[in-house]
């Protein structure tokens, strides 16, 4: 496999599972789930509009999540996005295959100081 | 607040998104720089500042349309709700799998350039062997319903004969007195001197046909007419239909050619009309005269048949009804008890050599097909197995499943496409080369071209295999959830019955390889031994050609006989020339068979048959210039030729053996089986010369009788001339000679002795050397399996030769390991090889000349061979893994 491929294989990766534990919880819309990924990976990950709205869309026409449009009084409208019970159900897939995977670096790094 | 939306829409221009949709995602994310530009404000930066933090979001110009072109359907018309997937992504997911496929074949270019090779190498070699074989006997012939069509001959088990050749009585009483067919048409076969004004004197191939042929072939004249019925009878006019060929050879397909007189052996011809290219029977006929024979005629057997089947009847029906007809005139014509009709497709007649031949090399394409799907079904399960890992990395990081199979499809249908292409190309370089090489007595009618519905087939069968194999680690990734993917294909990828089945795979390979090496080991002794046989003649330095002195000109025996005796005479004193002389029939030259008595013969047992003996007439001189060994007596000589000389003649070895078994035949006398018994016109032998391979090195040594030029002439007679100097170069001088005796006679079928004795050998020649090269192909692909499976695993337990490494076991030790494993691979091909091989070379049997199917030699040579280059190829591999450094082994994974 490519060294490019598998680059952009993690990202995608990586940051399809962001998104969707994001929204495990509960709906959200796309400026919160920036400013969350932002906040809790301390700023090392971000997501920038080019990148996080196609990518929502893209998990939205795979029916991972469904976008819907909610109106507060007061409020401008908004879009929030929920996990599809499909959605939910590969979210459990990515998770342990990310686990999976962060184990098996660490076996592999910590195999050099073993 | 500032304008967002200006921005946002300028990225998506060119995105051609309907209207709704681009609204929607313009007020979505013109939400989120706005809620971006607020945040930064209340953190305290200034407002133009928040605006360009804000407006970073979007990054660079093309980045938004870049990603949302993965998403979004442009706006054809139809109103797609945001989210739904439209048709042209497919297409886009295609061209991107065609993308990748093709970066990570390029990335490999060794491993595409063997699949794609041994897929092209497969695909050509069966092409081309299966567009010959198609040619010669699938393809139907280039008559109106040829199913229909039959040869007709007659046949004398009697005499030893299968194809006696029709007399006129026969032919004529056929053709009136079936109820089976519905035309009958015969021909003779024979050639001609064709002198036309100012076109030089040639020999052509102007057969007599009977005026029926046409019709029955179901063929018209490309123009003109066909023969007139009163045009086919004795004293009939003069006509000529030109072959198609010949006239656009000698006229360029001039038109004004109808009624135009031509010479044929002095006699004028009126052109009638032109005859189709198809019309090429007798095969190399090059134009037809009307046959104009006499029905009631039977002394001679020189015509061939074809007769159309009436609707319905079979080929039995119809050889009843001829043999009905042929034995109703027993009374009249005696003979007619040992003769019989017999009958046969057309194709069979004239193509009936080549069939074993044809099968033979299409099985043995067949079985490197077979040999090729293996080896790529094995390098595909190899590379995917090495690939398990990286697939399963892929899952877990998000690629879906679908997408995985999908993308090693695409990557397999790359590499089949490339062989695919590259096979085409190959087969039709190797069709032509085969074409070019074959014999000049095929039929014209038969044509030779690639035939891609075949190539297709044999494009499917070896994609097919390199699709299913190469799909295998997608199958074992369906099957293994993601979680578990990593680790397992970290340690367990290369599972048991993979193993297993690769081992079943080389192993195949192996014995179908080994196969193929017995055969064409066998017919290669075969064609050797031929080539050591004796032929009887010395071959070297003969020029030999042909003349037809046509008897309009050269009336009888005695001026013919004047005309060659002057011209061996002048052309003795011709530089070069050693010797000259003449026969109607050189070794490898045709034959013309007779019955003889033999005084003081042995009587014949109860079931033997008096042999046709093979006819010659020869000139003084004739045994020393072919080089002929005498065993007992003389060759002839002038005086010979003398008029009232005693009769003489000299016989071959298979007459004196037959006739006089433990005896010298010289000073014996024997006659020609013409007339009554005590009638004899006894011949005295004068000598005794050792066969000659007449017939071919591989064919069969008959009977043979040597006549005097006074005693037995003949109209055409063919030359012969050993030289000191190389023999082609003597024909521009014999033709200068001829000219000066007769500018119209044509010198016709110049060839070396040599040159005859090879083109005997071609086929066998072409099949030997075909064999050969498809066995070595095979070894090569069966090689190239060894190595590929042990070299996987080899890489695959790295980690295992490094710890038993690091447990003490020497270098040596883990190569001879892994050598054994390899070896007990090949030592199984080899053992189910031999045996397969000990049960199919029996279908060699009829090629083999003598060489026993089950020859030690070349089973042992074979084995040996296949041992060998099984060693070679598991031996790399091997010493990879004796040189594998512990330390770094158990690092590895």
């Amino acid at each position: 496999m490519s060294e490019q491929s598998i680059q952009r294989d993690l990202k995608k990766g990586s940051a399809e599972l962001l998104i969707l534990s994001l929204l495990e919880a509960r709906p959200r819309h796309g400026y919160e789930i920036s400013k969350l990924i932002e906040t809790r990976s301390r700023g090392a990950v971000s997501f920038r509009v080019a990148s996080l709205y196609p990518l929502l869309y893209r998990l939205e026409d795979r029916g991972l999540l469904l976008g819907r449009w909610v109106e507060k009084t007061g409020q401008r409208r908004r879009r929030y996005y929920r996990l599809t019970p499909a959605g939910r159900k590969i979210l459990i897939q990515r998770r342990l295959g990310w686990l999976a995977f962060v184990e098996a670096i660490r076996h592999i790094t910590g195999n050099e100081y073993a | 607040m500032p304008d967002w939306n200006q921005p946002i829409r300028q990225r998506l221009e060119g995105l051609n998104l309907d209207g709704s949709r681009e609204a929607e995602i313009v007020e979505e994310l013109s939400q989120h720089l706005e809620d971006r530009y607020r945040d930064m404000l209340s953190s305290g930066l200034s407002e133009d500042r928040a605006v360009t933090a804000a407006l970073g979001e979007l990054e660079t110009d093309d980045l938004l349309a870049r990603e949302l072109r993965k998403t979004r359907q442009p706006a054809d018309g139809r109103r797609a709700p945001l989210g739904a997937t439209g048709p042209s992504s497919i297409f886009a997911g295609f061209r991107h799998d065609l993308k990748v496929a093709l970066r990570i074949v390029i990335q490999k270019p060794a491993f595409a350039a063997m699949v794609a090779g041994i897929l092209a190498l497969g695909i050509a070699s069966n092409a081309a062997i299966f567009s010959v074989f198609n040619g010669l006997f699938l393809r139907p012939l280039p008559f109106v319903e040829p199913s229909r069509l039959l040869d007709l001959d007659e046949t004398a088990p009697k005499w030893d004969l299968t194809y006696v050749g029709i007399s006129n009585f026969d032919a004529y009483h056929w053709m009136w007195g079936n109820t089976t067919f519905d035309g009958m048409a015969f021909f003779g076969h024979g050639g001609a001197n064709l002198s036309d004004g100012s076109i030089a004197s040639q020999r052509i191939e102007a057969p007599p046909v009977t005026y029926t042929l046409l019709d029955v072939l179901g063929l018209k004249p490309v123009f003109g007419r066909n023969i007139l019925p009163k045009e086919d009878k004795p004293g009939g006019d003069n006509v000529i239909l030109l072959g198609y060929d010949l006239w656009q050879r000698l006229y360029h397909g001039d038109r004004n050619i109808l009624g135009h007189v031509l010479k044929l052996d002095g006699k004028p011809y009126t052109v009638i009309g032109i005859l189709p290219r198809e019309a090429a029977l007798p095969p190399n006929a090059d134009a037809w005269i009307p046959l104009a024979a006499d029905p009631n005629s039977s002394g001679s057997y020189y015509l061939s048949g074809v007769g159309r089947l009436k609707h319905g009847v079979t080929i039995d029906q119809a050889r009843a009804d001829l043999t009905r007809v042929h034995k109703s005139f027993i009374k009249t014509q005696p003979v007619n008890e040992d003769t019989a009709p017999i009958l046969q497709p057309l194709r069979d007649r004239y193509l009936g050599d080549f069939k074993t031949v044809t099968h033979i090399l299409l099985g043995a394409v067949a079985v490197l097909l077979l040999i090729a799907c293996v080896n790529i079904a094995g390098l595909m399960l190899v590379r995917g197995q090495s690939r398990a890992r990286e697939l399963g990395i892929r899952m877990a990081l998000g690629a879906s499943r679908a997408r995985i199979v999908r993308h090693l499809f695409t990557e397999s249908c790359v590499l089949a496409m490339a062989g695919g292409i590259l096979g085409v190309a190959l087969g039709e370089v190797c069709l032509r080369a085969l074409v070019s090489l074959m014999p000049d007595d095929i039929p014209r009618w038969v044509e030779f071209g690639m035939d891609f519905r075949f190539v297709f087939f044999c494009v499917a069968v070896i994609g097919a295999s390199a699709i299913l194999f190469s799909l295998a680690p997608a199958v074992d990734a369906l099957r293994v959830n993601a979680h578990g993917s990593l680790q397992e294909t970290a340690r367990v990828t290369f599972s048991r019955a993979r193993r297993g089945m690769l081992g079943v795979l080389v192993v195949g390979e192996i014995a179908l390889a080994l196969m193929l090496l017995v055969g064409s080991g066998l017919l290669v002794q075969a064609f050797r031994k031929i080539l050591n046989v004796d032929p009887g003649f010395r071959p070297h330095n003969v020029l030999t050609w042909s003349l037809d002195p046509p008897a309009s000109k050269y009336k009888d025996g005695p001026s013919r006989y004047a005309f060659y005796h002057e011209l061996i005479e002048r052309l003795k004193s011709v530089p070069g020339v050693e010797r000259v002389s003449a026969a109607d029939l050189v070794p490898l030259g045709g034959h013309n068979g007779y019955f003889f008595v033999a005084e003081g013969a042995r009587q014949l047992g109860p079931q033997e048959k008096n042999p046709v003996v093979l006819g010659i007439t020869a000139m003084a001189g004739y045994f020393e210039t072919m080089g002929l060994t005498f065993v007992g007596g003389r060759g002839f000589d002038e005086r010979d030729e003398q008029p009232n000389q005693p009769h003489v003649a000299i016989v071959n070895e298979s007459f004196v053996k037959w006739f006089w078994p433990g005896q010298n035949g010289v000073g014996k006398r024997i006659s020609y089986a013409f007339g009554k018994p005590g009638k004899e016109d006894w011949l005295q032998v004068v000598g005794v010369v050792r066969d000659t391979a007449h017939y071919g090195l591989d064919g069969e040594h008959r009977p043979s009788v040597f006549a005097t030029y006074p005693y037995a002439p003949q109209r055409a007679m063919t030359i012969a001339i050993r030289s000191g100097i190389d023999p082609h170069a003597l024909v521009a001088p014999a033709r200068e000679v001829i000219r000066q005796m007769d500018p119209d006679l044509p010198m016709f079928k110049i060839h070396t002795m040599t040159e005859r004795l090879d083109h005997s050998l071609w086929t066998r020649r072409a099949y030997s050397w075909l064999f050969g090269a498809f066995a070595a192909v095979a070894l090569l692909l069966a090689a190239a399996g060894i190595y590929g499976v042990i070299s996987f695993s080899v890489s695959r337990r790295t980690r295992e030769i490094g710890i038993r490494m690091a447990l003490g076991a020497r270098p040596a030790q883990v190569m001879r390991g892994v050598l054994a494993d390899g070896m007990l691979l090949v030592g199984a091909g080899a053992a189910l090889g031999l045996a397969a091989a000990y049960f199919a070379a029996s279908l060699l049997r009829t090629m083999l000349f003598g060489v026993s199917p089950r020859d030690l030699f070349t089973y042992a040579a074979v084995a040996a061979m296949v041992a060998l280059v099984g060693v070679a190829a598991n031996y790399v591999p091997a010493r990879r893994a004796s040189r594998v450094d512990p330390n770094q082994a158990l690092r590895f994974e």
